[in-house]
């Protein structure tokens, strides 16, 4: 049991536009994959899959020990494997998406009180414990609205902390930051990275990427192109594609 | 003071050619219609027909030495409205002399003497300042106040039953008829609206046919319809026609009701939902603790305008026999003795209909800017 996700020619149609081709990939527990590529090559898709926020239509994907049902089996209401993947699985989006008429400390506490079924004291024990990691201890009692973005996006990561996730899905969690708060951001992944939390991180933060990926995975037009070590990757990418995007993205 | 306003005048009325011209017209007409009323209002009316038919008006037919059940029913009802205030509004001390400036204007509006009126209107001010307070200063027991409408619902109906249903009337069947409707109508509306947007093709179809249906027929057929279809369908149930009226208008507004909630859910972002799914919540609590409280933040000004458009359809209810304050004053003027004080009568169905109105208007209003501004 050391893979907590593992696709088999995952395929993914929005209508008839074919979004991921046949996705082969497996992550180990412990293992931090980054995912780069393109805008629109389908990276949000790929780990979108992986908590079933998107469903595939062909393939098999295994996440967390349980089997992710095809589109058509949940339509059919095969959706308790999804509630247990769900509970074991935690994503961190673009836009923070916290609760915006919750206090902090009633956006990290609620998930734990209805789906742990944890006691008040217990849950908000642990959303303090988790803010203070995050250093947002003083803010338990603000509302989102009165935060910064990376004092929000921070919120968020302890929110999913507080489920005690076995596995951690980023997608592009600095984008919609000013610039000089990413730094506070990347630090609290940096610290989850180097305790051994297993993520799948999608990002353009290509420095970070070499520095905490184990494993840099390369997608374009919904196929991956190349998987490799960071510093094969990045000092000597294979594919041609690769290649080109990378020399796009370093110049600046 | 008077040279600010001859400043906004200038200003105003006065600003451009145009404008000046129309307020030369229009301010003499104005000033002359305003001259005519006072004249009226003050020298000729005679208004001793308010304060001598005002049970009337107030409770219809209802027995006047069964007054104290009526009396009952609207400190019930105060304290419901005040405590609903209390959930947006924050109640602060300065409120309680406004409340007593309202007890007064009640008590001179209406011309009452009765020591006994006076005091129960008192306790009724009293109590809507309680419940305001309650919620303002204790936030959890607004969770509460949900179920303690339909409690206060029902308290009320065992309060004025006994001396038979089909007694009631006046302004208090019209208050009552809007604070079922509106009561009732707010779960099953937003059990419509989140009908209408099911993933079950069924549920899906059914809520909306009920709406759309609900919303393009004129209320007084849907509440003439269920007053003659309830005794076919349950005969068993022997309704009065006051329960007939209340069913009718509330499975009017509920589409209404309906409609206003989807188009707050729709505000509500995506992201919203996928973060709570992302964190393994059951889509029954995703849609209770998340997407609702949301939604219903951003329709609360146009439900309240709803509940306006629920008093002043109220009238509606004469088809199915019913006393409604706009009917009482009609059944007074149908007395031979008072056939000459139209004028009076209508003129305080006026001004009590257009006093509710503006107040819910106008707290519909600050309720907007206080939303507004705490949307944060
Ligand atoms: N809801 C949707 N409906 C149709 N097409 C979509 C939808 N979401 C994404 N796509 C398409 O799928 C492709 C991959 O999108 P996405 O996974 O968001 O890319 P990335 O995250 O790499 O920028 C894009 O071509 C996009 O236009
Ligand atoms: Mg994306």
């Amino acid at each position: 049991m050391n893979t907590i996700v593992e696709m088999k020619s995952l395929n993914k149609f929005y209508g008839s536009h074919h979004v991921l081709k046949d996705i082969d990939l497996t992550v180990a527990r412990g293992e931090v994959v980054v995912i780069i590529g393109a805008s629109g090559s389908g990276k949000s898709t790929l780990i979108r899959c992986v908590n079933g926020l998107e469903m595939y239509q062909k393939g098999s994907l295994m996440v967390d020990g349980f089997h992710m049902p095809v589109e058509a089996d949940r339509l059919l209401g095969g959706e308790r494997e999804l509630a247990a993947i769900r509970k074991g699985v935690g994503m961190v989006f673009q836009q923070f998406n916290l609760f915006p008429h919750k206090t902090v400390l009633e956006n990290i506490t609620i998930a734990p009180m209805r789906v742990r079924k944890k006691s008040k004291s217990e849950a908000e024990a642990t959303a303090l414990t988790l803010l203070d990691r995050v250093g947002l201890k003083a803010h338990a009692h603000k509302y989102p609205g009165q935060l910064s973005g990376g004092q929000q996006q921070r919120v968020a990561i302890a929110r999913s902390l507080a489920m005690g996730p076995h596995l951690m899905l980023f997608d592009e969690p600095t984008s919609a930051l000013d610039p000089e708060m990413i730094g506070e951001v990347l630090d609290v992944m940096r610290e989850l990275a180097a305790d051994g939390m297993t993520m799948m991180i999608v990002t353009h933060e290509m420095g970070f990427a070499r520095e905490v990926a184990d494993r840099i995975v390369y997608i374009d037009q919904g196929s991956i192109m190349e998987i490799g070590k960071p510093d094969e990757f990045f000092e000597n990418p294979k594919n041609e594609r690769a290649r080109s995007f990378l020399a796009r993205v370093l110049k600046h | 003071m008077i040279a600010t306003a001859l400043k906004w005048s200038r200003h105003n009325l006065f600003g451009k050619p145009f404008d000046a011209l129309l307020s030369i017209i229009v301010i003499p007409g104005v000033l002359w219609l305003i001259y005519q009323s006072l004249d009226w209002a003050l020298t000729k009316a005679q208004w001793d027909i308010i304060p001598q038919s005002l049970r009337v008006l107030m409770i219809g037919i209802f027995p006047a030495d069964q007054a104290w059940r009526a009396w009952t029913a609207v400190i019930i009802i105060a304290a419901l409205l005040g405590a609903g205030l209390g959930c947006v509004f924050a109640f602060r001390s300065r409120h309680a002399g406004f409340l007593a400036l309202v007890w007064a204007a009640a008590a001179v509006l209406t011309g009452t003497s009765d020591l006994i009126n006076l005091l129960f209107m008192a306790a009724a001010v009293a109590v809507f300042a309680g419940g305001w307070a309650v919620t303002s200063y204790i936030p959890a027991s607004r969770r509460a106040l949900m179920a303690a409408s339909f409690i206060g619902l029902i308290a009320i109906f065992a309060v004025m039953s006994p001396p038979g249903v089909g007694l009631w009337g006046g302004l208090l069947l019209s208050i009552l008829l809007t604070l079922v409707t509106a009561i009732v109508s707010l779960p099953i509306g937003i059990l419509l609206a989140f009908g209408r947007r099911s993933r079950f093709s069924s549920v899906r179809i059914i809520c909306t046919a009920y709406i759309e249906v609900m919303r393009s027929v004129p209320l007084i057929l849907v509440v003439y319809w269920i007053w003659i279809l309830m005794p076919v369908l349950a005969p068993q149930w022997n309704l009065a026609d006051v329960a007939r009226g209340m069913i009718g208008f509330t499975l009017f507004y509920s589409a209404y009701v309906a409609e206003y909630v989807r188009s707050g859910l729709q505000a509500v972002p995506r992201g919203q939902t996928e973060a709570a799914r992302s964190l393994g919540m059951s889509e029954f609590d995703i849609n209770r603790s998340i997407v609702l409280p949301q939604a219903i933040r951003v329709v609360v000004p146009p439900l309240v305008g709803n509940v306006l458009d629920i008093f002043n359809t109220a009238p509606l209810v004469f088809i199915i026999g019913l006393t409604d304050f706009l009917r009482a004053g009609q059944m007074i003027l149908a007395n031979p003795q008072y056939g000459d004080r139209t004028y009076e009568v209508y003129s305080f169905l006026f001004l009590t209909y257009f006093l509710v109105g503006s107040l819910i208007t106008y707290v519909a209003r600050k309720l907007e800017a206080h939303l507004a501004r705490g949307s944060r």
